[in-house]
Parts: structure tokens; sequence; C-alpha cells
């Protein structure tokens, strides 16, 4: 298991993090739609989460119950805010 | 002889493991909860871009710059351990509890210049949750910088072990992710 871990390049993860972190920030001035900018906002920082839980917190290397424990909350507070979504969007 | 619970590991995986990122899934579910609660109440009524617009990016990108790189600085301790490197753990563990205070210390800054602009947490919804989830998450930086600072102090006297600074990167990595999403969420949209 230690010997997987040593092989990941945590310094080529930072540069990836930095650069994603820039191309968010330069995605919210492009000319597009205001539901493009979002979706492509919020895609690049999925992305930049994806790439800290699964190369600085190890969860590559960790078993089915880890994901298990990390995946189903992640679930439940999207399940939680689709729900009031129409609630909420629709009745202004 | 009697079973340890607290030391038995659970399909080969430390309890301390589990426990850790348990711990982390309540995160979730208490930012998530307060995260969701934004984005409703943001599509829901009218006006929020205006106010968002008042925070600044380009700190709030520098303070995201100086978290990512915490991040890597907690992930080489732990591989510094690893490699039973003391002095390299003691460095990079350093490095975590100062980028932290930097990243505290912008966002000082950041609170004091919007409260002498006059706005505050009872200025409106927005800034309400603006208050409470940065604030939030600053509790949570703090709390991570005193792990880190206990760690520091028991790897100087030479009795930290691996799992501790690992449980410990688990937290601090989860930090890190909670503001990856704050960010676009207050300042970028």
């Amino acid at each position: 298991m230690s010997s997987e871990r040593a092989h990941t390049n945590y310094v080529a993860i930072w540069v990836w993090l930095v650069v994603l972190m820039i191309a968010g920030v330069a995605a919210s001035y492009l000319p597009l739609g205001k539901g493009a900018v979002i979706a492509l906002i919020f895609a690049i920082a999925a992305t930049k989460a994806v790439l800290v839980a699964l190369n600085y917190m190890h969860l590559k290397f960790e078993t089915r119950l880890i994901y298990a424990i990390a995946i189903v909350p992640i679930v439940l507070v999207l399940a939680m805010t689709l729900i009031l979504f129409p609630d909420f969007v629709f009745r202004r | 002889m009697k079973t340890h619970a607290a030391t038995q590991a659970i399909a080969g995986i430390p309890p301390g493991k589990i426990a850790v990122w348990w711990f982390l899934a309540s995160e979730v579910m208490l930012f998530g909860g307060l995260i969701g609660a934004y984005i409703l109440a943001r599509l829901g009524s009218a006006g929020w871009s205006a106010e968002a617009a008042h925070l600044s990016a380009p700190m709030a990108a520098i303070n995201t710059f100086v978290l990512l790189t915490s991040s890597m600085t907690m992930v080489m301790a732990f591989a510094a351990v690893e490699k039973r490197d003391d002095r390299g753990l003691r460095t990079f563990l350093l490095l975590t509890i100062l980028l932290g205070f930097a990243f505290l210390g912008i966002k000082a800054y950041e609170y004091s210049s919007h409260i002498m602009a006059g706005f505050t947490p009872s200025t409106g919804s927005f800034w309400s949750f603006y208050y409470t989830m940065t604030g939030l998450h600053a509790l949570h930086v703090l709390a991570g910088i005193v792990i880190n600072l206990i760690l520091f102090l028991m790897a100087r006297g030479r009795l930290v072990n691996g799992h501790r600074v690992e449980l410990a990167g688990l937290y601090w990595h989860f930090v890190d992710v909670v503001w990856i999403f704050l960010f676009p969420l207050l300042y970028l949209t």
C-alpha cells in the first residue's frame, strides 16, 4: 500500500490543482450564457475536489468501505437539495 | 484474552481511519446542508449576484492557492513520516501551519474590509450566508492548525507516528475541498 502511495506525484497534482483554479477564474469571464459558465465553473471545482480526494486523501488506495462512507453523505446532500429545488425555484 | 475494539482493524482498515472518514461524512452533511440552503435561497431570490460582486475574487483566488498549497505540504509531511524523515516531517508540518495562518490572515483582512464598507452579517441574506459559511470554514482551518501544531510539537519530541499524520491530513484535505466549493459558490458566480 505505502509503495503504491510513494508513486503518487504530489507536486504534479498540485500543479494540476493550480491550473484548474486559474481555469475556473478565467471561465467566470467567458462570454457565454450564465448557465454554461456556472456549469463549467462547478465542473472544474468538482474535478479539483476529486483530485484532492483520490490523491491527497489516498482514496484511490482505499477499500469499498471507505468509498461507501465518503459517497453516501454526498448523495444525501444532493438528494436533499434537489428535492427542495422546485419549491424554491418555481415559487418566485 | 480480551479483544480491544479500539485497536482492532475492521476489514483491514485501522479504526482511526474509519472514525475520521465517518466524522468527515457528518461534516459533508453540515457543510452540504448550508451550501444546499445557500444555492436554493440564491436561486429563489433576486439581487444576490449584485451583493456577491462586492467580494474580492482576486483575494479569494490567492487564498485558494494558499490552501491548495497547504494540502500539498500536508501530504508531503505524511510522505516524509513514511520515509522516517523527521526533519522533512517537521518542515512540512510547519509550512502547513504557516499556510493555514496565511489563509486566516487574508480572510480576516477580507472580513475587516467588508465590515468597514458596511457589510455585516445582518446586512442581508447573502451576507448572513457568506459570514456563516466562510466563518464555519475558518473555524475548521483554525482547528486544523491546532491539530497540526500538536503533531509538530510531538514530532519535535519524535513521538509522532505516520498514522496520526495521515488522519490529520484527511481532515486538512477535507477542509481544502470545502473551500474548493465555497470559492466558486461565493466569489465566481
